[in-house]
Parts: structure tokens; sequence; C-alpha cells
């Protein structure tokens, strides 16, 4: 067969050579505005060779006949012409630029022009990534489309984001699915991907990301990287930023002086002897001055990208490094990427494309967001404890076991990661004819996951829990293997080798064909199979020589013997098995409808529900394209509408089955012994979520400039996966044990987007670019598992009350507690009050009654009531892009209106250092109404209550950037195609009511979101950079 | 061409069909390396496995350690403040309800240990193999342990016998009545006392012995003299025990599994823990819980003041009595005691502070484990001494009106202790004993309910409410609602 093709190409070019007649055609090829455009690739059509326009868009091509011959113009942003000779030789081309709506939209498995769309979608541009100057793309996103809510999970370099598309609709994965040039990305994955690589990237929100089926349910974010363009110049681009970092926010704590005071009040209150005989000390030590530190950013790209007639090509290195405010170096993130794309026809009929990605990532991180933590440790010390004593240790806090000296803390953690990521594809697409062409790929995404944590011997001071030495000398302690015989356990070193193959073989075929000039029929086939094989070895070695971090590996390791030593691994293998249709039909580009169907089967699940159906059907009506449509102002409308099904299946693999993974250890003979133990139950009936989604909107242009994109949607999620709390008498919370995965309810999100773009550009001196896009999600559970009336959630300060549930009628994660009603000021009050609140003393706070049985009950929950939830009323995003003449300015805001969030990184101990509120304690009658009084007796005070929930709207200028662009002539002296220098500052202004350290809080579990456990905050950065082109 | 598009389109076809057939054998993925829940217990040694697994729940025992004493008048809850575990605060003070976490832990933790001892009996016809029979009675003496455990602190219970249930069914299921617990309790440990060889093939493994003594302390609980005290004769006349010479050497690491060991929950510290997981642990949390806070000075390692003896107890000891210093430490009079007290230093809790720490159950140095050696004590849980055993007779003889059996066990524990004998002239003497031998070990909470004295010596206590714990309400939320709470809470 290939022979015969090759026979027959070998026979039309000699035919051609034969028969010549050395017929030319050329003419000018100009826009719109009538300027002569260059790099237009000219084409005979059904030949594979052509010609390019010169610098003032003249072209002169050879023709093989002069009346049939059809000549195509193509140059990108352009619409394309075909163009038959009819007997010209001189043939004179306009070519109008796209406007918004022919722009083409990669939608999974095709392309589709946006006028064509049924289906809810937001397409941002590379540049918008790119001038947010941050590691990772999701942070860059935040704000960017309407029913994309991203909130921050940690504010250190390389931390992760939650992306959540269309509202929290799982306890579980709530992330979406992640494609970068068709390969599957997992979002804690995004570290490896160079924003400065992205060329632009597609949300597709609605039913019509079923297409993904099983992986869907959560929406789909295509990521497309930078691509060459054909028949064009090398070009070398270099950008590069470089910034300092300080921290957004400190926290208001109380000096050493106030400290004493309050702390002697509240032993004194306690009935204790009071700490501090002299309350005058002044400041004292600011901790958070010490432990924030400015911190350097900086980011290189160079890339080069061109094409000729039949290959484009875009190689890309990059490199980004980014110490912590907090730690320095000690929580750095840096990141190297090389990238190429390659497309190329191989014939007229065969083209193929070719992604590579590498990237190297490594990251440093220090205990974050919770007790142990370092900001933990920073807000809870004391203050009148200086750093270091005065011969030069380290001070201790000896009164409080767990806080420990926050910088020696910071000097003695030694924990990396790195990543080596290999992803790409490779991509053989066949056209049959201009109507159907068959794709074939290959996906890989292989990732090398290297951990290592360094343990050395350290002394915080007695009886704190994070020492690992015997006593200030850093004695090792000992261990007795047998009577008599005991070994040195010295400096620890943890190490961790995890390696992740994804591979995916995906083969489709596509039809396009338009009949009657009218009739427009696309449809897809085809099939996806992925594989994923995750496997680890890990190992921790003892005795790591001299208590040094040079020596830290297990090779070094001096544990005799090596009985201490350790090891671990694992191993899994999912697959997924899927096979889609789609059918879309338009009539003359005014009435489309869509169908798709998909049929997924996961290895995830058991024989009892391993497949699933999910469909989809869209329609989309132009209104602005009818005769009777005639308002002056409106220059495009459309209608959409869709509904569909689509799933979830994150969840661990093997949860269907029972599997013998818990720790069964006990002590027989002193030594310890390995047994059994079940892990997770099984649950062979475990199927996946689905997701059904109706979704109505409308696309308007108005008085050509301003596009508007509104969607409602009712968003409606059944058989959630996740591993709720159970009842104890299951008997899974043994060591190793954990509740099984169920399908444990239903959740509604409902919502409206509002997009707004206003945009010039023709203006010779001027262009501007206003985006402005709101969102509003109503979230409620529907459902929860039989017999249980909610599901408990988070907990409140250490060992303390369950402070967010899972509850029908309600927000997933709402907060639960007793809701307040002032401070108790005097005992006549108490008695007065028509409510016994057991043990209540003037000073305490009153919880309000909400069964109104006369009695505040503490040993049930019926007093307690909503508090509040994590999720915001309303998320706005604002973005701008002025330019006048050679200066640009530009700047994204971000707000979130309507979130509340826990304050739960006060320790309730009584050496505590505590915010700077209680100041304004209770401390008589009429002092205050805010704030109870400070004592070491057991109070009330510390139940999870309204008391220690707060307001966490805010709005922040994520953003914002002045450049300004050297003028081209004399650019082009030096061969330089243009060059702009810049200033940007991110987080420059956060406007908040919340007391905490950063009001953008995130959180990779639902039901613990908007728990602030001392969250490390994003920085404020100020950097300089510079973009240059030859 | 037509014929290669027609090729192309019939191939894509093809792989089409192909993987839509070959789909279900692709997608059966089997865990590798990891045995399948349902289709263990293939041979003896998976049965071995399995019950290690059982044993493994016994170490969450600490919690009656701390329990049994703070919920008592022997001890307050402690610690850094009233805030820290505010659940054995709530005890302590008796105003305890449906919110506490170590209650909870109590519910979950037990639970898992009757599911795995469950887990082997419901696999008990498998195979047959030699030394079968003393596995399940090994699997038996520990499902009674929990469910001791269980009616012990609760009362009514689930009773769930040789199954597992379901996450369906675990929604309907009802308590049983306290009667039916016991009973289940009692036929097992017949079932293990027939089985069970006098003296372990491991130490840490249950005995005869032990299956005996519990047998006749869950009569006890009871009031079913009787047979409590032909039980407990039973394991006297083995002369399988006898009681160390000194008292005060039962609580060392070094003098664990002696004579007067009837049955230790066996703790090490060759493995590090951390708070993370308490059950994960192979040390005993209780220990470095209970030692002396931010204490730096010889002997004695620092802990958490957890669990501190009250000055009532200290007072209730004779002067002369030796077992008053081996059961409270005064720390202060130690300190005094030491070359160069001046430098020994240590810190007061404002959890609360008596002056005294449990001398039994404490950090000392020498037996320290791996880090976090707050949590990883070597320290095993005697829960079962020969003494007890004794006093639990005597007890039991007394009621039955046997008062010189009674006078005769008590006045050996006396002589054992250092201390002249006594006239045992009424039941109130032998509580009297038991207070002062077995102070420190986590009975006297359950010791003062079961002979009706609680309301006498605990403040606070409500008789008809306090005998028994709340269930967590959280634990029966999740248990479908259909439990009712314990009266009065």
């Amino acid at each position: 067969m290939i022979q015969k093709l090759f026979i027959q190409i070998l026979f039309i070019g000699l035919g051609s050579f034969a028969f010549s007649q050395e017929l030319y055609v050329s003419g000018l090829v100009k826009s719109e505005q009538n300027i002569g455009l260059p790099l237009v690739k000219v084409q005979v059509k059904g030949q594979n060779t052509g010609v390019m326009t010169d610098g003032s868009g003249f072209y002169r091509l050879k023709v093989s006949d002069s009346t049939t011959s059809v000549l195509i113009f193509f140059l990108i942003g352009y619409e394309k012409q075909e163009v038959t000779l009819n007997g010209r030789l001189n043939l004179d081309i306009t070519l109008a630029e796209l406007v918004n709506n022919q722009q083409e939209v990669v939608v999974g498995y095709g392309t589709s022009k946006s006028k064509e769309l049924t289906g809810a979608n937001t397409k941002i541009n590379g540049e918008n990534v790119e001038k947010m100057s941050v590691a990772r793309v999701d942070q860059a996103l935040q704000g960017q489309v309407a029913g994309v809510n991203i909130a921050t999970n940690s504010g250190s370099p390389g931390g992760s984001s939650s992306i959540r598309i269309r509202g929290l609709s799982t306890f579980g994965d709530n992330d979406p699915l992640i494609l970068v040039d068709g390969v599957v990305y997992d979002s804690e994955g995004l570290n490896a991907l160079n924003p400065s690589d992205i060329k632009s990237i597609n949300v597709l929100k609605d039913a019509t990301a079923g297409i993904y089926g099983v992986r869907a349910a959560n929406g789909v974010i295509i990521v497309e990287t930078k691509k060459g363009n054909v028949n064009s110049k090398p070009q070398i681009e270099y950008n590069g930023y470089w910034g300092q970092q300080q921290t957004s926010r400190k926290l208001d704590l109380l000096t050493a002086q106030e400290y004493a005071v309050i702390k002697n009040e509240m032993f004194g209150l306690g009935g204790q002897a009071i700490p501090f005989n002299n309350t005058n000390l002044g400041v004292g030590t600011p901790w958070q001055d010490s432990v924030f530190q400015s911190a350097p950013i900086q980011s290189h790209n160079l890339s080069i990208s061109g094409g000729t007639m039949n290959t484009r090509y875009s190689i890309a290195l990059g490199y980004f490094t980014q110490d912590g405010i907090v730690g320095g170096s000690k929580s750095n993130f840096s990141r190297y990427n090389a990238r190429m794309n390659l497309s190329t026809d191989m014939s007229a009929k065969l083209k193929m494309n070719s992604v590579l990605l590498y990237s190297n990532d490594s990251r440093s991180t220090l205990p974050e967001n919770g007790i142990g933590s370092v900001l933990y440790n920073t807000i809870n010390a004391f203050p009148n404890v200086p750093i270091r004593k005065p011969n030069g240790q380290f001070s201790y806090m000896e009164e409080v076991s767990d806080i420990i000296n926050p910088i020696a803390q910071m000097q003695n953690q030694y924990n990396w990661n790195t990543a080596n990521k290999l992803v790409g594809k490779e991509e053989f697409i066949y056209s049959f004819n201009d109507h159907l062409s068959f794709t074939n790929r290959l996906n890989y995404n292989v990732a090398f996951v290297d951990a290592k944590v360094f343990s050395p011997l350290v002394w915080y001071g007695d009886g704190k829990y994070a020492n690992t030495a015997l006593n200030d000398q850093l004695e090792s302690p000992t261990v007795e293997l047998a009577p008599g015989v005991e070994i040195n356990r010295g400096a620890a070193v943890y190490e961790d080798r995890s390696t992740f193959v994804d591979l995916t073989y995906e083969s489709f075929l596509n039809y396009e064909k338009t009949f009657a000039e009218k009739h427009k029929i696309k449809g897809t086939a085809g099939i996806s199979i992925f594989q994923r094989k995750g496997s680890s070895l890990s190992g921790t070695g003892f005795g790591i020589p001299n208590n040094s971090v040079d020596y830290a590996d297990i090779s070094a390791n001096t544990a005799q013997g090596g009985y201490l030593n350790n090891v671990g691994s694992w191993e899994f293998t999912e697959r997924l098995v899927s096979s889609f249709l789609r059918a879309e039909y338009g009539y003359k580009e005014k009435y489309l409808f869509s169908a798709i169907l998909r049929r997924d089967g996961s290895s995830k699940f058991g024989p009892n529900s391993r497949y699933g159906f999910f469909p989809t059907a869209a329609a989309g009506w132009v209104l602005s394209d009818e005769d009777f449509f005639k308002v002056k102002f409106i220059n495009y409308a459309k209608l959409r509408v869709s509904y569909g099904v689509s799933g979830n299946d994150q969840i661990p693999n093997f949860a269907y089955r029972g599997l013998l993974n818990g720790e069964g250890v006990y002590v027989f003979d002193d030594l310890i012994t390995q047994g059994v133990a079940i892990g997770r139950p099984s649950n062979p009936d475990l199927k996946w979520e689905t997701t059904r989604q109706l979704n109505i909107g409308a696309d308007f242009t108005f008085w050509k400039n301003l596009d508007f994109t509104t969607n409602y949607f009712i968003k409606n999620t059944f058989d959630l996966l996740f591993q709720p709390d159970v009842t104890a008498i299951i008997g899974s919370y043994g060591p190793g044990g954990y509740p099984p995965v169920i399908n444990a309810g239903n959740v509604s999100n409902k919502g409206v987007e509002l997009e707004f773009a206003y945009h010039i550009r023709k203006k010779k001196d001027f262009s501007t670019d206003l985006n402005f896009n709101v969102t509003t999600i109503t979230n409620k559970v529907t459902k929860v598992p039989n017999g249980v009336d909610y599901i408990p959630g988070a907990g409140f300060s250490v060992g303390g009350d369950i402070a967010t549930r899972f509850q029908e009628g309600y927000e997933i994660g709402y907060f639960f507690g007793y809701q307040t009603a002032g401070i108790f000021q005097t005992q006549e009050e108490i008695d007065a009050a028509g409510v016994v609140q057991e043990g209540a003393k003037p000073g305490d706070i009153i919880f309000v009654d909400q069964n109104g049985d006369g009695k505040i009950s503490f040993s049930d929950d019926s007093d307690k009531t909503y508090l509040g939830s994590a999720i915001p009323d309303f998320t706005f995003g604002f973005n701008f892009n002025v330019r006048y003449k050679a200066f640009d300015i530009s700047g994204m805001i971000y707000s979130a209106i309507g979130q509340e969030i826990i304050r739960n990184y006060e320790r309730q101990q009584p050496y505590a250092n505590q915010l700077g509120y209680m100041v304004d304690r209770w401390t008589g009658p009429g002092s205050t109404n805010e704030n109870p009084r400070v004592t070491t007796e057991a109070t009330r005070n510390n139940l999870f209550s309204s008391y220690y929930v707060e307001d966490g709207s805010f709005a922040r200028l994520k953003n914002i950037q002045i450049g300004y662009s050297f003028p081209a002539p004399k650019l082009k002296k030096i061969k330089v195609e243009s060059f702009r220098i810049y200033v940007s500052a991110n987080n420059l202004i956060t406007l908040t009511r919340y007391q905490g350290f950063d009001p953008d809080l995130g959180s990779s579990s639902a039901l613990s979101s908007g728990v602030d456990y001392g969250f490390y905050p994003q920085a404020k950065t100020f950097m300089g950079g510079i973009q240059l082109k030859f | 061409m037509k014929r290669i598009q027609q090729t192309l389109l019939f191939t894509g076809l093809l792989v089409l069909s192909i993987t839509q057939t070959g789909c279900d054998k692709f997608l059966t993925v089997d865990p590798p390396y990891t045995q399948d829940v349902e289709n263990f217990f293939q041979t003896p040694e998976d049965y071995d496995r399995a019950l290690t697994g059982a044993y493994d729940m016994l170490q969450a025992s600490f919690l009656t350690l701390w329990l049994g004493e703070i919920a008592s008048d022997n001890s307050i809850a402690g610690g850094e403040s009233v805030n820290d575990s505010p659940g054995l605060h709530q005890i302590d003070a008796m105003n305890h309800g449906g919110v506490n976490n170590e209650l909870r832990n109590v519910l979950r933790w037990n639970y898992t240990g009757v599911t795995r001892a469950n887990y082997i009996l419901e696999n008990q016809d498998n195979i047959e193999f030699p030394g079968k029979a003393h596995i399940l009675a090994e699997a038996k003496f520990l499902r009674a342990y929990y469910y001791f455990e269980l009616v012990k602190y609760f009362g009514d219970v689930p009773l769930i016998v040789d199954r597992r249930i379901g996450i369906d069914e675990a929604l309907q299921i009802p308590r049983s009545s306290k009667a039916d617990v016991y009973a289940q309790i009692e036929l097992d440990l017949i079932d293990a006392v027939a089985v069970l060889n006098p003296v372990a093939s491991q130490k840490g493994r249950a005995t005869k012995g032990a299956a005996q003594a519990f047998l006749g302390k869950v009569y006890l609980y009871q009031n079913k003299f009787t047979e409590a005290a032909a039980t407990f004769d039973e394991v006297i006349a083995s002369g399988s025990y006898s009681l160390i010479p000194n008292y005060n050497d039962l609580f060392t690491v070094a003098n664990e599994n002696n004579s007067e060991t009837v049955f230790d929950v066996q703790y090490t510290g060759l493995e590090g823990g951390s708070y993370g997981c308490l059950i994960c642990l192979e040390g005993n949390a209780a220990v470095g819980f209970q030692g002396i806070r931010q204490y730096n000075g010889p002997v004695y390692g620092d802990g958490n003041s957890y669990n501190l003896p009250t000055q009532e107890l200290y007072d209730a000891f004779s002067s002369i009595d030796p077992r008053r210093n081996a059961t409270i430490l005064d720390i202060d009079a130690f300190i005094a005691t030491q070359p160069n007290p001046a430098s020994i230093t240590y810190a007061v809790g404002a959890g609360g502070h008596t002056g005294y720490y449990n001398n039994k159950y404490i950090k000392r140095q020498g037996e320290i484990g791996l880090p976090d050696n707050d949590l990883t004590s070597p320290v095993n849980y005697r829960v079962m001494r020969y003494a007890d055993v004794m006093l639990m007779a005597a007890e039991a003889h007394y009621q039955l009106g046997n008062t010189s059996t009674a006078q005769q066990l008590i006045n050996q524990i006396r002589a054992r202790a250092g201390v002249p004998g006594i006239n045992v002239n009424s039941i109130d003497v032998i509580y009297k004993e038991r207070r002062y031998e077995l102070s420190g070990e986590g009975l006297r909470f359950f010791d003062l309910v079961r002979t009706g004295q609680a309301a006498t010596y605990i403040n606070g206590f409500v008789v008809g409410k306090h005998e028994l714990f709340p269930i967590p309400q959280v634990e029966i939320d999740l248990a479908g609602g259909n439990w009712a709470q314990n009266p009065g809470y």
C-alpha cells in the first residue's frame, strides 16, 4: 500500500515536471487596513509546496494550470482564503483578521470555532498567565475565569492551590482534569509546568467536558504550549525578571509587657502563682521580625521559534527560583525547564506533532499549617524570651512542651524533594481528504520523585516533643536491642524514590463536511487507553556521622549491624479504557447541535460497577444571524444550553477491596512482631461519582467592543466518593486502619457567572483591554448516607470539638458550634439570664440557647448551630491592560466576598503568646463585651463558637505592572525586534478584616476548608523584568 | 488511495472492537504483594499473624490506666492546661458529656480489637492444623478482654460475634444488654481456660491463668461471688504464681514478666512514635504523659504531668506503709533528698499540680524509648497482677462468709508490702487494702462503681448517671442515631 502511495506521489511529481509550462501567479496580500502582510503562506491546493510573501506582502508562485488551480492564503490570526485562479495570473488578496468568535478553541479530541461552541468555555491567553510572574500556573489563573475558584493551599514557594471549577462538588479530589497538550497532568504536578511555556488555557466548565467521561466531573483545563509559526524566521526571545519578596502581613501579637500583665492576671484568676514579678519588660522579642525575611525570586526564559513551509518548531529553556519569606533557602523552590514542540507535514496527508517537556524541580519545605509548624511556633512563642541566651545558645520556652524556638527549628530542618519529569506526546494525523482525518497518539508522563529528610540530633529544651537528643549536649538516645546490647540511634536520614509512569494511547477519527454550504456536520469517534504505574522504595538510615547534613545519605549510616535501619516500598497500577463519540450539526453556523457519548471502564472499581456511560447533549442558537434580529448595538448574540453526565473516579486504588494492609504489630518476647490486620474494609459496590450538569448561557457583543458572556448552571453530584468517619463498631480505627471508601451523599452547586471584556484595539497610540468577571455559587448538600445525620469534619483546637460538618441542607464543610451573645458582665446577669449555662462566671462568653430549653447543653449538639462556611458568596476578578504609546500598565484584582474563616492557630495554652486583641479582654463589669476574661481555670470559653469565626472576605491587588517598550525603528538598527522593560508587584495591597496571615486560604480537603492552622502567607513581591525579541 | 482509506478505517474499527472485548481482563488489576481480606487464612502462619494483629489493640489499654484513675478520687487530670485533653479534665470534674475524644478512642480501639479477634474466629473452619485450637482460644481471650473494657465503660454495647459487619448493617445494629455481653465474655473465657496452656509459649501471650483470672474478675463485676471465688481459687491452687518479695520492684522494666505477672500488656521502646497516631505506638503513652513536667535531674525523665495523685490519696496511706512512696512520688521531698537539690528543676503545669506523681507508671532514666520518648515507654501495663487476684479472691470469699480465707489472703498481701497484719472485720477493710495495693493502676474508678462506693468518694458523682460513661454523641449519630444515650447524659 505504502509503495503504491509512493508511486502515485512520484507519478504526480514526474507528471508536473514533464508537463511544466512555467506559469507564475503573483500579487499582493494585504490587511483590511491596506497594509502589506509579510510571511503569509501561499500554496496551491493539493500540493505540498508553497511560498511566503515578502516583507511588503508580495508573492510569486508557480502553478500548473491557470484556470482550475486553487490558491490557499494562510496567516495565523487571519481568515484562511481559498481562491480559484480562473485564468488570473495577477491576484491581490485582502485577508480579514479573525474576529473573536472565529478563533480556534481546543475542545478535546478536536478543535472548534468559538462561534460554533455549545458549551461553557473560557479561554485565557498565555500572556495573561506569564504577566502574573508566579511559579505555578494555577496561581496565575485565580480571578481570570468566572466559575473557577482558586484558593492557595500554602504561600510557600512551590505550594499548591485548590482549583474548584463550579464549586465544591465532592469531598475527595475536587481537582479538575488538567491536560497539557493532551497529556494528563495532576494538579500536584503543576510545579513542573513553566507558566512561560503556555500559549493558551481553555477551561471546559459544563457538561460538554463529558467527552472526557469519568474524569470530567470537576471540569477540564486544557493547556496548550507555545508552537512555532509556519514560514517564519527563527525568533529568539528572552524574558526575565528579578524580585524581592516579603510577607504580605504580620500579626498583631502581644508585646512582652502586655504578655506579662495578661499572664499574671490569667494565673492569678486561676488561683495559681503569678509568673512575672516584674512586668516592665518592654516590647520584648518580636519573633515575626526574625522569622520573616526578604527573599529573592527570579525567572529566566529563552526560546526560539519559527517554521518553514512544512515544519514549525518552538524550543525553550527556563529557569525559575524562589526563596521563601519564611526560612529563605530552607523553603526554596527551583525549576529548570526544557521544551520542544515540533510539527511537521511528513507528506501532504500525514502530519506529525511532537511535544517534549522536561522539567527538574526541587523544593525544600519547613513544617507548615498546623501544630509544630514554624509559623505556629512564631505566633505562640513567648515575647519575654530572647531568641538566643547570653551564652549564644538558642533559648528554650520550657513552659509549653509543644512550642519550640522557631529560629532554632528552621535551622534544624532539612527536607528536600526533587522531581524529574518528562512529559510528551507523539501524534500522527492522517488526512484522507479535507473532511476526514485519523489521529493516533501516544502520550507519556514519566516522573521520578526523590525526597530526603535529614533529622539531626536536636534539643529544644527539657520536655519538648521535638527533641531527638537526650540533652543539650546532643547525646544520642540508645536503643536496647537485647538485654545488655545497646546501640546509639544518632542522626537519621530518610530517603524515598518514587516513579510514576503514565502512558496513554488514543486513536480517533474526525470528520467535518459542509453540505450545500449550510449543513455542517462534524463527527469524532475514538478510543483512549490509559495506564498509570507507580512504585516507590524508601529507607531510613541511622547513625549519620557528626550529626551533620554533609553526610545526610543512607550510604553514610553507621548504625551498628544496620539493626535500626529500615525500608519500605509500594507499587500500584491503574487503568482506564474508554471509547467516545461526538456528533455535531450546524445549520449556517446559526443553529448548532451536538451530542457526546463516552463509555469508561476503570480499574479503580470492582466488577460490580466497573463501566459507565456518560452522555451529553448541547445546542446553540446564534440569534444575531437571524434576519429578524435588527438590534443595532448588538453585533453578536448567541444562546446556549447543555446537559450531560460526567464522572469522578479519583479515589485510592483498590478501594473496593479489603486489603490486609493495616498494622498488626505486638511485642512478644520483648521483640516487635509483625502480624496482619485489615486496613481499609472492602466495599464491593463502590461506584464512581456522577455529575449531572445543566448549563444555560448566552454570549453577546455590544458596540463591537464589549463582549459579555453569562452562564447559569445547576450541577448535581451524586454518590460522592469519600472516606468519612464511620461508626466505631465497624472496627476500622486500629493502626494502619482507615474507614472504607463509600458513596456518601449528594451535593448541588448552582451558580451564575458573568464575564465582561472590553477592548479598544485599532487606535494607533492607545489600546485597552478590560476584563471583569463575577461568580456566585450556592453550594448545598442534598443527601447524606442513609441512617446518618451528618458526617463530621475538621476538629477545633487540640483534642477539641468537631467544627465542620457535611450535612443535608448546608454547604459542604459548614461551621457548626455555639453562637455567642457577648460576655457575662456580672453574677447578677448570669443569674437573671433565664438560661442555665453550667460553670459560667462573669467574664465568660454567653452562649445562645438554640433549642430554647432554658439550658446550654454541653454534652450534645442541641445548642450548636450554623456559624458560617468557607465558600465565598461572590468572587470577582478584574483585569486591565492599557497601552499608551510606548507605555503600558496592567493589573489584576481578585476578591472573594462572604467567606468565613476559623481562627485555629492560637494554642489555647496558658503560656502561649496571644494576639493583640487580648489587650481588650474582659477585666471587670463594663470593660468589654467582646473578649472573655483570661484565667487558667477551666472555662467553656475555648469551646468552638462564633467567637473563633471571622469574616474572611478580601480584595487583593494580585499584580500590577508598568512597562515601557523601546521604539521599534531604533531597535531595528541593532537587529532587535522588540525590547520592553517593566516593573511589577504581586499582592501589593490586600483589603480584609481577617486577623490571620492570609485570607486567601485553601485546603486540599473539602471538610477542612476555611480552618486556619497558621497559614504560610503569600509573599508581597516587587519585581523588575525585561522582554527581548530578536 | 481509496483502498488505503478503507484499510485504515477498518483498522480503526478493529482497534475499537478489540479494546472493548479485551477490556475486562485489562481492567482487572490485582494489588501487588498484598493479601486480600477475603482469601486469607490459607496457612497456619496466616492465623498466627492475624492473631498478632488482634493482640495489637491491647496497647490501647493505656487509656484505662488514665481514665480508671482520673475519674476516681485517686488523681487529677493535670497536664499543660485545662484545655489540653479537655476530655480528661471533664471526666476529672465529673462534668463529662457526649463530646469526649478519650471516650471515643476507648470505643473505637476496643471495637477494632473485637473486629480483629472476630476476623480470626469467623474463619476458624478454613483449614485444620495442630495448634489451631490454641490460636482460637487466644482470640477468644482477646475478644473477651475487649468486650470487658467496653462493658465496663459503656454498659450495653452492640454484640458482634464471629463475623464482621458492613456499613449498612452497622446503621441498624442495636446495643445488646450488659447481661448478654457479660454472658458472651464468660463463654469466651471459659473456652479459653479449657484450651490455653498454663505457661505461654512466648512472653506476652495469654495463659490459662490469665483467662481464669479475668473470668473471676468478670464474675466479681457481676457480683457472682460463688463463681468468682471458685475461679480465683483455681488460679491460686495452680501454684503458677507468687508475690515477688519487694513491692518496690514491681513496676520496673527490669522486673517485668515475673512470678506475680498474670497478664501484662506488652510495650517496647524500640519503635519511635508521634502524637499523630497514639494507637500506632508500640510504647506505653501513659508513662511519659505521667512523667514530671520539664524535669531536669536524676532518676526520672521529663514528662507531661498527667494523672497526678491527690493529697487525699497520699493521706489515705499509713505513713509506715512502704506502698505509699512506691505508689506516689512526692516530688519536692524527693528532690530534697538528692545531692545538689538546687540544680534539679521541674515545672508546674497549669492543668493542675498536687506535688505528687504516679510513681508506678512514670518515666525513669534507663527506661526511655526512641523519640518521641514521651510516647514510647517500654514499661508494660500490669493489667492482672497476682496480688489483684488474691485481693479479688479475698473479696469474693468475704462476701460468701469465708472470712478466714479472706483474712489469710489480705495478710499475705500486707506481709509482702511490709506492714503488719490486719483484722478483716468488714468488707471495707478489703476495699481499703485494694486501694493501698492497687492505686495508680487504672482500677479505682471501676472498683468504686462496682462496689457502690463511687458517690461516697468521688466529688460530683451522680448515682444513676456516672456509673457509666456516655457514648460519644458522634458515635451514636454515626451508628444511625438509634441508640439511646446512657441515663443522665
